[in-house]
């Protein structure tokens, strides 16, 4: 076993020293499990590795009774002695090591923050540690997954993306937030969310609208949608990032709220639905938190062309790239059964075009706002 | 008409075709002049079981005119055979046997003294010493032309006799006569001019007694020539000579006035060739009916048997029977006819392949120790291949390589270059460079001139100094090892074939093998390129050259075949060789990856865990050297550990381990010489 040879921490150490709550101990119980590990394997002459969930398609499976996506058992090693690995391994201990830095000093910094701590040139070489942040940002997953424990709990956060307005009071890091007055741009969501953080104080609305990007959230927010249909209007920017998802399933589960989401007609706009929807399969592990099987997908539908009588020049020819993802999301497992869906992608491929959520001004600015979707919630058409 | 036709004599014929013994222009003629002389002299040295001590010096007397003097150690050459032999073409001992030895016809040094003499009219001069005690005989002598004769024309054509001892030293002296009367002291640079030998005839008193050269011959010739360094030179040409005979001490003495020694390695002589009789299979129809002519009487079974070898009553008795000839009948009595038949039954009779004993390979160890003292390289292989035959004629094949060592381009001073400039007869920079620097490519050439900011068109005797240093600046820097070609050394009993490359069987047998496999990169049907010296040498009692100047071998699919399986063992070596290098480089960059890691991984466990950074180091840095370790034994295709000892016999290898510094990181272990 390591030796504890406590370390004499150095006056300013110790001064920024901060408390740490129970979540941060078994966090660095883990970062230190880690060491412990690697020291046990070098002392006793093994070469030393380290146990890492595998991220890919072929380790999640999809779970039919929770209807998420969840990470399945298999593992891969990581080890110093392989010439392919020794730098991602060196790289992994290097984030463990920043991680527990933060978490003692009980601060917290964005993953591009963390990459800086961490980037320095390798003594005695010309070789950086990372090369850039595309070099960081896997292994900080890497070692989410390794150690069980979420991006928050190693004090890291994504840049905030993503938008929100409604009737919600919630408190924000103990500031009281009232989402229906947030003016034109509303209230930028986090990357950490978690009840620590983040309480929910008074929720009025009855739904929750997720459209895809800023320039959608706009219109519905300069026509004041969310205050004619009561609800709680979002967008993720894109793929929403960790922080959106999080919060959504959190209203999703905590506040009773179904959840809308309107998306483009492309291979992309059905992928974040999944994402919303099952979880992703990157971060799969995160599916338990994060996903909500119960979010409903609004449109745009494929079929929207012919039902809105949309002009063929707002129609966007499909690539060969974005053929080839929509078979691949045709083949998901919780794609596959669903009859309704492999119809809309289907019909998407023979359309041979795709239409985004903007096409829809070509028939009036606010059409979308006034008529495309309260027609669809009044009817109740929802592809599920 | 008729009466305009007569008969032709050898030398006329030669004296209009010179082209035809090597003497096609004022260079070669030069270098040809060289190498009969040394060829014969080497011949005669190893008859006599004297280790050949061989003196070349060349001087110049006018512009186009040089004298060119060799003088051997050899047994000397019998007073009245002396006109003969240096005096009459087609005189010799070697046509008539079927033997190894380096001359064949007995054209080649009178031809030179007849180019002599009808370039610049001045005769041959030949000391020859028969022992030490017994006086030398000096003859300048010419050839009449027209009746293929010699003419002795000093002291009234009867030659001048000079007695033996201090006397005669006197008397050579006087006279002028050149002649290098002990062997050089070794560590002592000895001069071969004349004056500065008397000085050190007087030195020699103090210093350990020099050693009196017992016999010899000297040869000195004025020709019509030039001189010029690079391909196809006598530098070259004394270069090669002393490679494939490390028996062989070579005194060469240029026309600067520079002494270059090639010492040898070896005391031991090559072994003396046999003499052997005609194989049957070897035999044409015109010479076999010659034989039976010669032949006053006898059977025709006594004759097989007697003229032949390999040939037993037994194999005599079905040549008969085949050729329906009684084994009884007479030699005079055999007509045309059944002498062709005869010829038929022969080759249609299964006769034993000719004994090999008749030659005198190089060997293995002797081909590397030659290849070494004069070639440098990394690694070197050798490989004699098992006798063989064709036509009759058994012949063997020995192949030799160096790899590695600095191209000839790289070594060259800036005085050399100057000098070298200055000697070129090639009109473009670019020409100069790929005739003079031997393996250096078009490739290599082109990268050298974009490296001195030359153009393309530069004419070499145009260039000013400062050009010239940068020149020599540019051929050193810039890398031509990549576009290096394979350079070929061709030898026919040990004899350095340096002409006529593209002709000569060797040269395209190693063009047509495939050397990728081995390692080296080769685009098709050209030379494989690298920093490689490949020597290839077929000795035989009759070596087949495709012209009388003896500058390319014949291809004989025999021969070809052997050369390749030569070829193929070096060749499979060689791969061996840079396929570990490149196993230790990468073995080297791997460990050198892991060091690199292991510091950080340290820094970041002692920082996790608060353990001591140099216990958890020391901990994995002794992982990193077993897993190394582990790593270095690799298995080949049938799953054996391939060990070092695997190169098998005849390969010497300088510097095994080129990444040497990496491994040293580890464990300090330093690269060793290895000769196994």
């Amino acid at each position: 076993m390591a030796k504890k040879k406590a370390k004499k921490p150095t006056p300013a150490q110790q001064a920024r020293k901060a408390k740490l709550t129970a979540k941060d101990k078994k966090t660095l119980n883990a970062l230190v499990g880690m060491a412990d590990g690697v020291f046990k394997q070098a002392s006793r002459g093994r070469a030393p590795y380290l146990e890492v969930p595998s991220r890919s398609l072929s380790n999640v499976k999809y779970s039919p009774t929770k209807k998420i996506i969840e990470m399945g058992s298999s593992k891969n090693k990581r080890e110093l002695f392989n010439l392919s690995q020794a730098r991602t391994y060196m790289q992994t201990l290097l984030v463990g090591r920043g991680c527990k830095e933060l978490i003692e000093q009980g601060k917290t910094t964005s993953i591009r923050g963390l990459y800086y701590l961490l980037k320095h040139t390798i003594e005695g070489t010309r070789e950086e540690t990372f090369n850039d942040q595309g070099d960081c940002d896997p292994v900080i997953e890497d070692v989410e997954v390794t150690l069980n424990a979420l991006r928050e709990e190693l004090h890291v956060y994504a840049s905030n993306r993503g938008a929100m307005v409604g009737n919600i009071q919630l408190i924000d890091s103990g500031d009281e937030i009232d989402c229906s007055r947030m003016g034109s741009g509303g209230y930028a969501i986090p990357s950490i969310v978690e009840e620590e953080v983040m309480q929910f104080v008074k929720c009025d609305a009855d739904f929750i609208l997720h459209v895809e990007k800023d320039t959608v959230w706009r219109r519905f927010n300069e026509d004041k949608f969310w205050k004619e249909h009561n609800c709680i209007l979002t967008h993720g920017n894109g793929q929403p990032p960790r922080g959106v998802r999080r919060l959504l399933s959190r209203m999703h589960n905590e506040l009773g709220l179904p959840i809308y989401c309107l998306l483009d007609n492309d291979p992309w706009g059905y992928y974040i639905y999944s994402v919303i929807k099952q979880g992703s399969i990157n971060l799969a592990y995160e599916s338990r938190r994060m996903a909500i099987p119960g979010a409903k997908f609004i449109g745009l539908r494929s079929r929207d062309y012919e039902l809105c009588e949309l002009n063929p020049s707002v129609t966007i020819k499909l690539s060969d790239n974005d053929i080839k993802r929509a078979n691949q999301i045709a083949k998901y497992p919780w794609f596959e059964k669903k009859k309704r869906w492999q119809a809309e992608i289907k019909k998407m491929l023979t359309n041979g075009f795709k239409l985004e959520v903007e096409a829809l001004i070509s028939k009036d600015i606010s059409y979308v706002t006034q008529e495309y979707v309260p027609e669809r919630l009044a009817q109740g058409s929802f592809l599920d | 008409m008729a009466a305009n036709q007569r008969s032709i004599s050898v030398s006329e014929f030669f004296a209009k075709n010179r082209h035809l013994l090597g003497f096609d222009n004022p260079r070669k003629a030069l270098l040809t002049t060289v190498k009969e002389a040394v060829d014969n002299s080497l011949d005669a040295c190893e008859e006599a079981g004297i280790a050949p001590e061989i003196w070349v010096s060349i001087s110049q007397t006018e512009p186009d005119r040089y004298q060119v003097s060799i003088q051997d150690n050899g047994p000397g050459i019998l007073k009245k055979q002396i006109p003969l032999i240096f005096g009459k073409l087609l005189y010799g001992s070697k046509f008539h046997r079927l033997r190894m030895s380096r001359g064949q016809q007995g054209i080649g040094i009178s031809a030179a003294g007849m180019y002599g003499m009808l370039t610049t009219g001045k005769p041959v001069k030949i000391v020859s010493k028969l022992s030490i005690r017994k006086p030398a005989h000096y003859y300048e002598l010419q050839i009449d032309t027209k009746t293929n004769n010699p003419q002795i024309l000093n002291n009234r054509g009867d030659g001048l006799d000079i007695p033996a001892g201090e006397k005669g030293r006197a008397i050579m002296e006087k006279k002028k006569i050149a002649w290098e009367a002990f062997y050089p002291v070794p560590e002592v640079e000895t001069s071969t001019s004349d004056d500065e030998q008397a000085e050190s005839e007087t030195e020699a008193r103090e210093a350990p007694a020099p050693v009196e050269v017992r016999s010899g011959t000297r040869v000195t010739l004025e020709i019509e020539a030039k001189y010029q360094r690079g391909r196809g030179s006598v530098d070259e040409y004394l270069e090669m000579t002393a490679i494939a005979n490390p028996h062989v001490t070579l005194h060469y003495t240029d026309p600067e006035g520079t002494l270059h020694t090639y010492s040898r390695s070896t005391d031991q002589l090559p072994p003396e060739a046999k003499e052997i009789k005609p194989h049957p299979y070897g035999v044409e129809l015109g010479r076999l009916v010659t034989m039976l002519k010669e032949l006053k009487e006898g059977t025709i079974t006594q004759f097989l048997t007697s003229s032949f070898s390999r040939v037993s009553p037994a194999v005599a008795r079905r040549i008969c029977e085949t050729a329906d000839v009684s084994t009884r009948s007479s030699v005079k009595k055999i007509s045309r006819d059944e002498a062709d038949k005869i010829y038929k039954a022969i080759q249609q009779t299964k006769i034993k392949a000719p004994s090999t004993d008749c030659i005198a390979p190089i060997g293995e160890e002797l081909l590397l120790k030659g290849l070494h003292q004069v070639v440098p390289g990394e690694f070197y292989v050798a490989a004699t291949r098992p006798p063989s035959v064709y036509r009759g004629n058994p012949f063997q094949i020995e192949c030799a390589l160096a790899y590695g060592g600095q191209n000839a381009a790289q070594k060259v001073s800036i005085e050399l270059l100057e000098r070298l400039i200055e000697e070129t007869d090639a009109r473009t920079l670019r020409q100069f460079l790929m005739s003079t620097f031997d393996g250096l490519g078009s490739d290599s050439a082109d990268k050298i001139m974009k490296a001195g900011e030359f153009g393309s068109r530069q004419s070499p005797s145009k260039l000013k100094q400062a050009e010239i240093e940068r020149l020599h600046d540019s051929m050193k820097n810039v890398n031509v090892s990549d576009g290096q070609a394979m350079q070929v050394l061709r030898y026919a009993n040990r004899v350095p074939l340096q002409f006529k490359m593209r002709d000569c069987a060797i040269t395209q047998t190693v063009m047509k093998m495939n050397w990728r496999s081995y390692g080296l990169s080769q685009s098709r049907g050209n030379l494989p390129s690298g920093p490689v010296r490949i020597m290839v040498h077929v000795a035989s009692v009759w070596v087949p050259f495709t012209s009388e100047s003896k500058e390319a071998i014949a291809h004989y699919d025999e021969i070809q075949k052997e050369i390749r399986l030569g070829l193929q063992t070096v060749g499979r070596k060689l791969g061996m060789f840079l396929r570990r290098r490149q196993q230790v480089k990468k073995e080297g960059e791997r460990r050198n990856v892991f060091v690199r890691y292991l510091g950080e991984v340290a820094q970041a466990v002692s920082d996790l865990n608060g353990c001591a950074k140099e216990e958890i180091y020391n901990h994995l840095t002794r992982v990193a050297k077993r897993v190394t370790k582990e790593a270095d034994t690799k298995l080949d295709d049938r799953g054996n550990k391939i060990s070092p000892e695997d190169y098998g016999d005849n390969v010497l290898i300088i510097n095994d381990d080129p990444e040497g510094d990496l491994t040293e990181q580890l464990d300090k272990t330093t690269p060793q010489k290895k000769l196994f």
